[in-house]
């Protein structure tokens, strides 16, 4: 998202969704800037939110 | 499948013939789903069930048929990371039979715009039939490809989409027509899955792997 120009991008949270147990679903957030220039600093605009862990369940268990 | 990535960490590219079969599959695949009007062919919880375990507004669900909200295959609750305001022109990227999108129209009210778009005729098919049902002027289908949005530059408020960039072939593509569509000070709001563990070596290869 941050290469595509986004800016106040994050993942902002995990949503429960599991289909497999490698996998989790998320949400993610992005706002396009009303001024490009905003864009001066892409780490500072990155939230950093820890994973969930991966459960053991067989694939196919939700 | 998005996988989340440390910085600098690339994935290998997809072959043009791995590219062309998992398109393939994905579009048999959702024509099936479509084909069944309900969330019927995944893993996870699908259906009215699972969009009111992501806390969608109970007030709106009221307003959608009940065999509609069944066919709903989300993974999570994209309204929920922000606001969709009256009058918005709102584009749902991967709309499958249009639940979201119909969500969304609730929430623009009849002077706001819609659009779903979905890459596979027979969702945008069921779609329509669905929206027939109901007193929606503001919501058109169409056919198309996030990677190839047919809309021009800054046109919606709002882009969003449920489980369908981890589909996408070229994620950075899709994201960045997703941006290119957007009005300056417009909010991508996607809801999808991401990768928490690596994958077993005998499901990494499988295209089944794509769509659980």
């Amino acid at each position: 998202m941050l290469k595509a120009g986004c800016h106040r991008a994050a993942l902002k949270s995990y949503t429960g969704f599991k289909s497999s147990p490698y996998t989790e679903g998320a949400l993610f957030y992005g706002e396009k800037p009303e001024d490009e220039r905003v864009r001066e600093d892409i780490e500072s605009q990155v939230e950093h939110l820890e994973a969930p862990k991966a459960v053991e369940c067989a694939p196919g268990d939700t | 499948m998005v996988r989340l990535r440390k910085p600098g960490q690339e994935m290998e590219p997809l072959t043009e013939t791995q590219k062309r079969t998992i398109r393939e599959a994905i579009r048999g695949k959702y024509a099936q789903v479509a084909a069944s009007g309900t969330g019927c062919c995944f893993q996870y919880q699908t259906g009215k069930a699972a969009m009111e375990l992501q806390k969608y507004p109970p007030d709106l669900l009221q307003k959608i048929p009940a065999d509609i909200l069944n066919s709903f295959c989300g993974v999570g609750n994209p309204f929920s990371l922000g606001p969709v305001h009256p009058g918005d022109a709102v584009l749902d990227i991967g709309c499958g039979t249009g639940v979201d999108t119909l969500v969304a129209a609730l929430l623009v009210g009849p002077a706001g715009r819609v659009v779903g778009v979905d890459l596979t005729q027979e969702m945008v098919a069921t779609a329509e039939a669905n929206l027939e049902r109901l007193p929606l002027p503001q919501v058109s289908f169409q056919v198309a490809e996030a990677e190839t949005l047919p809309f021009p530059d800054g046109d919606f408020d709002v882009v969003l989409s449920n489980g369908v960039f981890n589909l996408t072939l070229d994620k950075e593509k899709a994201l960045r027509e997703a941006y290119r569509v957007l009005k300056p000070g417009g909010r991508l709001l996607i809801a999808d899955q991401v990768l928490i563990a690596d994958l077993p070596q005998e499901l990494a290869g499988k295209v089944e792997s794509w769509f659980q």
